[in-house]
């Protein structure tokens, strides 16, 4: 004791410690006992990811329905027609005579389109010319119209090949020089980072990212919105807390959250990715010191926002649609760069803009945590922004509530 | 006895009204959302299609067919060369980092295997984790690479002295003509609006629905509520519910409004279809929100609910994935979400411009949501008067 004495410095190092431990063995304690918060930083973010994997876990489309009108009823359109078929994402469900009957199939909602061959086409295939194929396409979904329009132009684009390398042998170019003049410039396309362009590949990261966001965000509401709703804030304040308190108040608080989210954050971004088979080719130790500085982020800033939250419900009620917000402000599906100056700013404040984008390039691209600079930069600028924030804000309250207790 | 249930409902609708002025999450939640909302995307989306992606050229070759060929590249719709660099292992790294979406590279000796009929080939990538860009770049580049390919066997065509007029039909010999029912342009921001908008507003209907009542319960005031509506739940429940009800379809027509008309997405109906898909979305949603309170009347718990059900609705919506390709089950289970039959509607009406009885299902599916309300109105009036929940 005398030696503790001796040493103040130590001895307040200790208290300091003792107090965060307390206020986070608190906070762990009202969490749990609170239904609601259980919902929302429990069942939530550990339902959520697995619910949207099984929906899209189909990553694109297969067998879509799509009618035919054979106007032409020959040996080529037939021929057309069968390898349209045998791809893998169309189906050829009916075949109609007229478009007037297709057009009521598709009002139906029989088929997702329709493929009209006109009474010409093996007339002008035959002669030499050229021959039209229109397709009706669904757009209701883009899936659909991409689907159908990639499928038909594919078989399409082999039956061209076919044909003019017998057109070439008609005019008198025969064996390999036909061959090379059939495609003297052969492309090849390669698409990266998701093969099969999946949905699912392209959007769970995302997702993943912004149900830790918002599950954290729209929890810290419920629980600040509670305390202050009630009017107890001074029990956020432990008693044996003194000068400095606002300090230990944060420190014990955050750190409760962050330990809840770690363990949440490994089994959403390492666990999910690969029990759903989504993309997972980044290096788990790059992961998870990007997970340092977003959690830490993303605690102080919900933190911050949760002290202007006068009662439990008002967060939810506010801020659940911004989850939709937030997904287009992350740049995944809407381009990054084709984002207007004024947005780009607005996401930036917002820590689970840079989050997903650098979880994206470092699990999916499989990018080094050096390419993922600016965002990782980003976060740590955030944390310790929002850390200022976080004092100011609750040494605002604290000092308020302490000022009204002390006119009680 | 009419008499008693409509001044009850007068003074239901007054009671709300003045509620709504004490606190600010009224307007918040209503006005200031919806607004926020739309203003956000109609400016983020003002370009429609997302144009002028950076992309980046790995030309090894630099020769006048390769400089021809970047050159096309330069005047498509959705790309823009903002770089040139001299290996791959350079363009990966820019992709990694996410400052391009799609790289083209150009091998040495290109022209010189062009001309001398080696068919070298042009080789590029596109960044499919950014599944929108990297599609639209995939069009554009195989677009341009096929017509530098076509302009190349023309040339030789007309070299080996064949016929002009049959060069066309031997290079593409059965063309593809693509049709887009309804919406020719393809345009992906308005696209994606017409799901966005009335998907944020269930979710706000559906939250405003919750609360309100939830509130009474909370704050222990549903038996002055009660009284105060003459002791007619059902004028109380309507009152209560009547500003929302009004507030919302205005704010619905609004977007309608801001879509076909100011946005000039296609609109192949009458716009009153919608304007009464739009009121029957709100009326339907707040049958859920009614359902959900019901369940529980406890506020915090109703709110938790509907708002995660709110959040899953905009995938049930079946726009972003097609419901029918979702696993089985969740095709029974998205007919629950009254903006699935909102969507339906649209599908038919506004897009495909369907006559209106091929809608006649959706419209009775969202009337049939009030049911929800029936199945929990004796419960919401005995927890009314006996006050027997938690109030947290």
């Amino acid at each position: 004791m005398n030696i503790l004495n001796k040493i103040p410095s130590l001895n307040k190092a200790i208290s300091i410690i003792y107090d965060i431990i307390h206020v986070s063995k608190k906070e762990f304690r009202t969490m749990f006992k609170d239904r609601g918060v259980i919902i929302m930083l429990v069942l939530a973010p550990l339902s959520y990811p697995i619910l949207y994997c099984s929906l899209y876990k189909n990553e694109t489309l297969t067998d879509v329905a799509v009618a035919v009108v054979d106007c032409s009823r020959s040996h080529e359109s037939r021929e057309l027609l069968r390898h349209i078929d045998a791809t893998q994402s169309i189906h050829i469900s009916n075949t109609f005579s007229t478009l007037a009957e297709a057009k009521q199939a598709y009002n139906e909602k029989k088929v997702h389109g329709v493929i009209y061959i006109p009474a010409t086409f093996s007339k002008n295939l035959i002669s030499g010319e050229q021959t039209t194929v229109s397709i009706y396409a669904d757009i209701s979904s883009f899936m659909y119209y991409r689907i159908i329009n990639q499928a038909c132009s594919n078989c399409i684009q082999d039956m061209n090949n076919q044909i003019e390398i017998q057109r070439l042998n008609a005019s008198g170019i025969n064996g390999e020089a036909a061959k090379i003049i059939s495609n003297p410039i052969p492309f090849d396309g390669v698409g990266l980072y998701n093969e099969g362009a999946g949905f699912a590949s392209f959007l769970m990261p995302a997702i993943l990212i912004l149900v830790i966001f918002q599950t954290l965000f729209l929890g810290i509401g419920i629980i600040a919105g509670t305390s202050r709703g009630e009017n107890r804030f001074h029990l956020l304040v432990s008693s044996s807390v003194h000068r400095g308190g606002t300090f230990r108040v944060i420190l014990g608080k955050s750190f409760c959250y962050f330990a809840l989210y770690a363990a949440w954050s490994f089994f959403i971004l390492m666990v999910i990715p690969r029990i759903f088979n989504l993309p997972h080719i980044g290096i788990p130790f790059d992961i998870m010191m990007l997970m340092i500085p977003f959690l830490l982020a993303s605690v102080f800033f919900s933190m911050t926002v949760s002290v202007f939250l006068p009662h439990r419900e008002t967060g939810m009620i506010i801020f659940m649609f911004m989850s939709l917000i937030l997904l287009f402000l992350s740049g995944i599906s809407w381009p990054q760069s084709n984002i207007n100056g004024f947005w780009k700013v607005f996401a930036w404040i917002i820590p689970s803009t840079c989050g997903t984008q650098a979880y994206i390039k470092i699990n999916t691209m499989g990018s080094d945590l050096h390419h993922v600079f600016f965002e990782y930069f980003s976060l740590w600028i955030q944390t310790i922004l929002y850390f200022g924030t976080t004092c100011w804000a609750y040494y605002w309250q604290i000092s308020k509530s302490k000022h009204r207790m002390a006119g009680e | 006895m009419a008499n008693i249930i409509s001044s009850g409902l007068k003074n239901s609708i007054n009671r709300e009204l003045k509620r709504m002025t004490r606190r600010p999450i009224y307007f918040i939640s209503t006005v200031l959302t919806m607004a926020f909302t739309y203003l956000f995307f109609l400016t983020f989306f003002n370009e429609g299609q997302p144009n002028k992606m950076p992309i980046a050229v790995v030309d090894l070759d630099n020769s006048a067919i390769s400089r021809q060929f970047t050159r096309n590249l330069e005047v498509m719709q959705h790309s823009h060369i903002v770089m040139r660099l001299s290996s791959h292992k350079d363009a990966r790294e820019e992709m990694q980092r996410g400052n391009i979406y799609a790289f083209v590279e150009i091998k040495r000796n290109f022209a010189k295997d062009a001309v001398s009929n080696c068919r070298p080939t042009i080789t590029f990538y596109v960044n499919d984790a950014y599944l929108i860009a990297g599609s639209l770049l995939n069009k554009d580049i195989s677009y341009i690479s096929t017509a530098s390919s076509m302009g190349m066997q023309q040339k030789i065509l007309r070299a080996k002295g064949v016929d002009e007029n049959r060069i066309k039909s031997i290079i593409q010999p059965i063309v593809l003509d693509t049709h887009l029912i309804g919406n020719p342009w393809a345009n992906y921001g308005t696209y994606l609006l017409q799901v966005i908008l009335p998907g944020i507003l269930q979710l706000m209907v559906l939250m405003m629905t919750v609360f309100p009542i939830g509130v009474e319960y909370k704050e222990r005031s549903s038996r002055e509520w009660l009284a105060n509506s003459n002791n007619s739940f059902l004028a109380a429940l309507t009152g209560k519910l009547l500003p929302y009800t009004i507030i919302f379809t205005v704010l619905g027509i609004i977007g309608n409004m801001l879509l076909y008309n100011y946005m000039h997405f296609p609109l192949n109906s009458n716009i009153g279809w919608m304007f009464l898909a739009t009121f029957m979305l709100v009326v339907a949603t707040q049958s859920v929100g009614v359902l959900f309170i019901g369940i529980t009347p406890v506020l915090r718990d109703g709110v938790t609910f509907a708002g995660l059900f709110g959040m899953l609705g905009i995938t049930f919506a079946g726009s972003t994935f097609p419901i029918e390709q979702m696993p089985v089950g969740t095709r029974i289970f998205s007919n629950f979400f009254p903006i699935h039959h909102y969507f339906e509607i649209y599908v038919n009406q506004a897009l495909n411009g369907a006559e209106i009885h091929y809608s006649f299902c959706s419209f009775i599916a969202l009337i049939s949501f009030s049911v929800f309300v029936l199945l929990v109105f004796n419960r919401l009036k005995k927890a009314a008067i006996q006050q027997n929940f938690p109030i947290k």
